[in-house]
């Protein structure tokens, strides 16, 4: 997608798009870059698959595809992608979630030699992205730094996501939605993984969204907001906020809420439906002077 | 020219049909359809296509290298409808053609070929849109109860949407199925149009959401056996490079689109066999942007919160 931007908005925000095919922009210090690829080929997908230790993969892994934002001055990177997605997915391993027809399949006769698999097919990750310091080579050659010596951490906070201020209509510099992986769950929902950012001349913000929708059963939304202001500081102040939810479908119905699964084919329309589960600001800390 | 030329014509450039049209077109095929057998005789040469999913300009892709309706005979096995933005003019282009060449083009019946899922899915939604009622949506339906459930090519190559059944272990079981229905939530021909073929299961398993029936190796060792075919045919599943092998090829996936729901990138496939049933794949691209009738749509910058 080539969004039309007006060069003299970027002029005057100081900012620059990415040239060579590359799709991203520069601005105040960073340098936000979105790749998106093809699904993954049948033999990357089995080489994941080891890595992972696993032998189910959602059917859709953009595992080449990545959203990337660099503060060159202080090295922090955060980046989203779908392999740390997945590893997230494999750590939390959620039980099963049962579709309706199972109550009726639990009286079918088994065949002999029935196995009963159990990995968690909605590949609900707690994912909100990863970070790491990474420093140019310059600076590399000139001290013992290497990668990974500086953690990033983030640290509960007070403060908030100023959603007043990203309301406004400033105008968007660069904008872009990188899915990550994405299951049609066989046909009974949909699991789905993407991250969309937008860049204005005061700031950038971006929304990670885990949806998934077991029909009949079950909503669930995860959402990673993550905002940096652009100010005269070395160090960014960046923010981010992470709201979970979750409803049943009969719970829904019960509130008098539409219980089919037509009715909740976009999460952004219905997400205030489903009652908050957990909730948390927090602020990274980057290590100074580096 | 005749009528159904000129409808079959009209469908080509993507036009649909009136809605009367559309219910003529049905009766027209519910009587062809009601003749066939739950195991549909198809003779070689055949070119076997499986899911399209309402990617109209792809399948046009698909008939450029496979060649027209009714010079090639084409099998299609299922999944015509939902998730693309063309349902409507997909199944009714093939519908016609089923109508107009009988002998040389079979359809079966997918998992997508029912009410509930496209309710779901798209072409509930797209049928509302494009007609302004529910009417046209009603006609498919219900033609797709008539749907035949799968397909035997010269007696050594079974075809089926999804997969097999542990209620099913001879061909006959499967003709005795009264088909004229909606696709059920369990038995046999439930499991023909949903089941999977699976790596780490080697006889059956069952899907961690409760329902849904896998089947491993050995299964396929035995069912090929006492069926005396060579190997199953089937589609259901999205594969990177249109189609895939598995278990010493006695079971291979076709998908015949390409660039799924337009941003997957994987390309498609579909099997020929000549008169001698050998086989040659013809992998396929997406069609090109300009050859779509309306633009891509751009996703507008959009202020999300």
């Amino acid at each position: 997608m080539e969004v039309e931007v007006d060069d003299k908005e970027l002029k005057a925000a100081g900012a620059e798009l990415l040239s060579d095919g590359r799709r991203g922009i520069r601005i105040h210090g960073w340098e936000i870059e979105s790749h998106k690829r093809s699904i993954l080929s049948s033999s990357t997908l089995e080489l994941w698959e080891q890595k992972l230790q696993t032998s189910h993969l959602p059917e859709m892994v953009f595992g080449d595809s990545c959203l990337v934002l660099k503060h060159k001055n202080s090295g922090t990177k955060i980046h989203f992608n779908a392999f740390d997605a997945l590893i997230g997915w494999k750590q939390e391993a959620l039980p099963p979630v049962e579709v309706p027809a199972a109550a009726k399949w639990k009286f079918r006769s088994k065949p002999s030699q029935q196995v009963i698999l159990d990995y968690d097919y909605t590949f609900t990750t707690p994912y909100c992205g990863s970070e790491a310091i990474e420093m140019d080579t310059s600076k590399h050659e000139m001290g013992d730094i290497s990668d990974g010596n500086y953690n990033l951490q983030w640290e509960d906070c007070n403060e908030k996501i100023d959603v007043v201020a990203l309301a406004s209509k400033e105008p968007i510099l660069f904008y872009d939605e990188v899915v990550l992986y994405e299951d049609e769950l066989a046909d009974n929902g949909v699991s789905l993984l993407t991250v969309k950012v937008r860049v204005m001349p005061s700031c950038w913000f971006l929304l990670l969204r885990f949806w998934l929708r077991v029909d009949g059963v079950l909503m669930r939304l995860r959402d990673t907001r993550v905002e940096c202001k652009f100010g005269d500081n070395t160090n960014p102040i960046i923010l981010r906020e992470s709201c979970w939810r979750e409803e049943k479908f009969q719970s829904l119905s019960a509130k008098g809420y539409p219980s089919d699964s037509a009715a909740y084919n976009d999460p952004s329309i219905i997400s205030q439906r489903l009652p908050i589960i957990q909730h948390k600001t927090q602020k990274l800390k980057v290590p100074g002077n580096l | 020219m005749s009528d159904l030329d000129r409808q079959i014509e009209q469908l080509k450039k993507c036009e649909p049909l009136k809605e009367s049209e559309v219910k003529a077109l049905c009766l027209k095929a519910m009587e062809i359809l009601v003749e066939e057998s739950n195991v549909q005789r198809v003779d070689a040469p055949v070119t076997i296509c499986g899911d399209i999913h309402g990617q109209f300009y792809d399948m046009k892709e698909l008939f450029k290298v496979g060649g027209d309706c009714p010079k090639t005979n084409y099998l299609f096995l299922g999944d015509f409808v939902d998730r693309g933005f063309y349902s409507v003019e997909t199944f009714l282009l093939l519908l016609a053609l089923k109508v107009r060449y009988p002998d040389r083009i079979t359809l079966i019946r997918g998992n997508h070929e029912s009410r509930q899922i496209t309710q779901v899915y798209g072409f509930y939604d797209e049928c509302l849109r494009k007609y302004g009622s529910v009417n046209v949506w009603r006609y498919c339906t219900d033609i797709f109860d008539y749907l035949s459930l799968s397909a035997l090519i010269e007696n050594k190559i079974f075809s089926v949407h999804g997969g097999l059944s542990p209620a099913i272990s001879t061909l006959d079981q499967i003709r005795t199925i009264d088909r004229k229905q909606e696709v059920p939530h369990d038995g046999a021909m439930c499991d023909l149009l949903w089941s999977d073929p699976e790596d780490v299961v080697d006889g059956w398993g069952l899907s961690p959401r409760g329902a849904g029936f896998l089947f491993g190796g050995s299964v396929v060792t035995t069912f090929n056996h006492s069926n005396n075919i060579d190997y199953i045919c089937r589609a259901h599943q999205l594969v990177m490079e249109g189609y895939k092998w598995m278990f010493n090829n006695q079971i291979v996936t076709v998908w015949s689109a390409p660039n799924y729901c337009y941003r997957c990138g994987n390309v498609a496939a579909i099997l020929e066999l000549d008169e001698n049933l050998n086989k040659q794949f013809r992998v396929f691209d997406a069609a090109p942007q300009e050859s779509r009738g309306a633009p891509a749509k751009k996703p507008a910058p959009d202020y999300f919160l």
